[in-house]
């Protein structure tokens, strides 16, 4: 810690988590004393519109001055950005009721045409809404540490991707990706402290989760996960919309993009004010300046234009409940995330659903962000919950396309990550020297049916005679639910290049473009921001292995503990010097020689792990019985 | 990969579920790369490959086909033994084929209690025959005989063939319910 402070004057970086909402995002932290909260505005608001206007000149208006001008420029105020992320250009989103200027009708990602003559992709859109979110955080707490990123559980690979290179964008070190439903039983299950099986009804402005989880001291293990990413209060504004113009006398398909801003904000005020009201009045004024024409809503007639969208859940619900190998009555409670499960009609429908009243003690607006913060308070290491971990699934199935156009799953859905599965391949022509493979997510049993992820392409087989080639092509999904893709030609035993043609969302040379883009990353900042952030890793790097080394000395084998203390040192002076590269290479040193030590450990903590916890004390006696010399960390070591 | 291994059981199909799952979670809490995230880089390789491959044992240990597959491959020296696995018992194959006929035409007319009655049936024989693959093992682990042997990859079919039935059952029940 030492050397943070001679380069860093301020307190700890704090870690932040944010609910990059449909239709408010928020941000929020675990402070040093006290239990998470969220970070608020200078009028005390925690919720920031999702809302981002483009001008014609300056900076872009983000959340309620954006939603404020929102119907005099409908076409550059971008709402429900989150709709569109990881979407094609030709994605059905794209037709459904809203005012928007698409720059293009095909093509792998979504592009509006805005003010300024600028077009914007949805992770640029975010990306706006990031930053204000960053800043809020910044005026509060000073330097910020990683944030972790909330996301649909349901949500795609591409969807996911979209989501990191927002944060990316946004300046953000994005740590973990994290699933909404998943955080929201963080923040509950650390209040409640009750061990046993939950269901996680998450209903937002534009997605629906459904997840089942067990909790058992401290450890969330998500059994099955399910959802439609294009399913939301949205969805209900855009029902009464409709209804709402076609009083007015207007076609909703003729309606102008003003026309249709002004009666989708008027459908959401009566649709919140109906959740306290069993009818609800509301003067409507055309943006023409035509005479305002006055609506009546009933609850009735409301519930009767959300049933069939909240009875989609429904199906998915009794889905997840079936992969997860459970009848709603084996559940100890259903918890409530989301603003549109504030609706009477989605609370009522969950009841009867599970059989019990849904829990929602904690705000369904903020419990997704709170969560996410705790969860960022734990993967920095900071908080004092030792044994807190989630253990999250693989939401939909991956797969290849196979012969005859079907869809060949190589990791089912609901599958622990990280995970990864291998499948072999083999040409089916002679001296074929390229393979190419079509990456597909998904449940249905037709490739075209599924979701296209990618199409990669094999190259540099040794040519050979058809069926003898054999292709390992490996997925490997991380902790943030996001793929790889690495293969190999087993007969010559030589690596393969791969070379990845993505088909959907944007490409790696488009997102460096945009970082360069990007205000904060101008040029001269680069290279002290390298330094900077190859100081905070070796000092991290440091603190871990010192830490390791005192807590586990035993392990140390002769001599160890003398080399490690020394590459400790040399990396510790070299981080005070200007040379990144240097401290990039120092870093790598202390690795290589502590390696062995590393592995030790991780043999012994599986052991213990195999062998019960009671018994650790045993296997302490065990390790110095077979002659290892104890160590005593402290003794020499350069404080 | 021996799952059995991975996750310290000896070769047996008779597993305590529960110390699977206290296994399972006191392994990835310390293997898991949330936990890691201040390891160095090669800590958290070495980390993140055990946790891969505590996941996949854990899938497999979890789930009776998928065990029974596994522990078959384990006691038969290696998977993929294509030549008994094809070898499938004519009896089996006209249980199945009734099945089938059943399902298909429960389909058309889309008569989804039919579907339920008929997978409550199939489940029922999977478990007869999971209590059935418990002592096959256990013969087969006393003396490995040919005969037994065969027995045991009987059985393991039987079961293959009752999974991927439930599976399309699953399937079906996930188009209507859509």
């Amino acid at each position: 810690m030492a050397l943070m402070q001679i380069h860093d004057p301020v307190a700890a970086a704090r870690p932040i988590g944010i609910d990059l909402g449909t239709t408010h995002s928020l941000v929020a932290y675990v402070p040093l004393i006290g239990g998470p909260t969220t970070v608020v505005d200078c009028d005390g608001e925690a919720l920031l519109p999702s809302a981002v206007q483009y001008r014609a000149a300056g900076e872009p208006l983000v959340g309620a001055p954006a939603l404020r001008v929102a119907r005099d420029f409908p076409e550059d105020t971008i709402l429900s950005v989150k709709r569109f992320m990881g979407r094609g250009a030709d994605d059905p989103e794209t037709r459904r009721l809203g005012p928007y200027r698409f720059a293009t009708q095909q093509g792998p990602v979504v592009r509006f045409s805005v003010a300024g003559e600028r077009v914007v992709t949805p992770v640029e859109v975010s990306a706006e809404i990031l930053r204000e979110l960053k800043r809020r955080a910044q005026d509060e707490l000073g330097e910020l540490g990683g944030a972790v990123i909330t996301v649909p559980a349901y949500f795609d690979d591409a969807q996911r991707q979209a989501t990191k290179d927002a944060g990316r964008l946004a300046g953000l070190n994005v740590l973990r990706l994290l699933n909404e439903p998943t955080a929201a039983a963080l923040a509950y299950g650390l209040e409640s402290k009750q061990n046993g099986t939950f269901a996680v009804y998450d209903l937002g402005g534009g997605t629906f989760d459904i997840t089942i989880l067990v909790l058992d001291d401290g450890v969330f293990q998500v059994r099955s996960t399910g959802g439609d990413s294009q399913l939301g209060g949205d969805d209900m504004d855009r029902a009464l919309a409709d209804r709402l113009l076609q009083d007015m006398g207007t076609e909703p398909a003729a309606a102008s993009p003003a026309q249709v801003r002004v009666v989708l904000s008027a459908a959401r005020q009566i649709k919140h004010a109906l959740t306290d009201n069993e009818q609800v009045e509301a003067e409507i004024e055309p943006p023409n300046g035509a005479k305002s024409v006055a609506v009546r809503v009933t609850r009735t007639e409301f519930d009767a234009l959300a049933r069939p969208l909240v009875e989609r859940t429904g199906a998915v619900c009794r889905r997840a409940l079936r992969d997860a190998g459970l009848r709603p009555d084996e559940l100890d409670g259903v918890i409530l995330a989301g603003g549109s499960t504030r609706v009477p009609l989605v609370r009522s429908y969950v009841a009867e659903l599970f059989g019990s009243e849904p829990l929602s003690s904690i705000d369904p607006d903020q419990v997704v962000a709170l969560g996410a913060a705790i969860h960022a308070d734990l993967l920095a290491g900071e908080g004092e919950r030792p044994d807190v971990l989630l253990i999250d699934v693989l939401p939909l199935s991956l797969g290849v396309e196979a012969m005859g156009g079907v869809a060949e799953k190589i990791l089912p859905r609901n599958t622990p990550i990280p995970a990864s599965a291998a499948q072999t391949f083999t040409t089916y022509a002679d001296n074929q020297t390229g393979f190419s493979l079509h990456v597909l997510q998904g449940e249905r049993e037709l490739a075209r049916d599924c979701r296209s992820l990618a199409h990669f392409t094999l190259k540099g087989i040794p040519p050979m005679p058809a069926g003898l080639a054999r292709l390992e092509v490996r997925f490997h999904v991380d902790a943030d639910g996001l793929l790889k893709v690495s293969a190999r030609e087993l007969t010559t035993g030589v690596e393969q290049h791969i070379e990845v043609k993505p088909s959907y969302g944007l490409s790696d040379e488009d997102v460096e473009r945009m970082l360069l883009d990007a205000y904060e990353h101008a040029e001269t900042d680069v290279a002290e921001r390298a330094l900077q952030e190859q100081r905070v890793e070796a000092e991290r790097i440091a603190s871990a292995t010192e830490a390791a080394v005192a807590s586990d000395a035993e392990l140390l084998a002769e001599g160890e503990d003398q080399t490690i203390t020394r590459a400790l040192a040399e990396l510790r002076a070299t981080a005070r010097g200007q040379d990144a590269r240097a401290i990039q290479r120092g870093i790598e040193e202390l690795d290589r020689i502590s390696k062995p030590f590393a592995g030790r450990r991780m043999d012994r903590s599986i052991a213990r792990a195999l062998a019960g916890r009671d018994l650790s004390a045993v296997e302490r006696e065990t390790a110095h019985a077979r002659g290892i010399e104890p160590h005593l960390g402290g003794g020499d070591r350069d404080k | 990969m021996d799952p059995f291994a991975t996750l310290g059981f000896a070769h047996r199909y008779d597993l305590d579920k529960s110390e699977l799952e206290r296994r399972y979670r006191d392994l990835q809490q310390s293997l898991h790369p949330d936990r890691n995230t201040a390891a160095s880089a090669s800590e958290r390789s070495m980390t993140l490959r055990k946790a891969v491959e505590v996941n996949e044992a854990y899938r497999v240990l979890r789930d009776d086909a998928a065990r029974a597959e596994a522990l078959l491959a384990a006691l038969s020296g290696g998977p993929g033994q294509p030549a008994k696995r094809d070898a499938a018992d004519p009896a089996l194959l006209t249980e199945m084929l009734e099945l089938r006929e059943t399902l298909s035409d429960a389909r058309e007319l889309r008569d989804a209690a039919r579907i339920s009655q008929l997978a409550d049936q199939v489940r029922s024989r999977q478990r007869d025959v999971s209590v059935a693959l418990a002592s096959a093992f256990g013969e087969l682990a006393a003396a490995r005989e040919p005969g037994r042997l065969a027995k045991v990859a009987e059985l393991v079919s039987r079961l293959r063939y009752y999974r991927r039935f439930l599976d399309e059952v699953a399937a079906f029940e996930d188009e209507a319910l859509s």
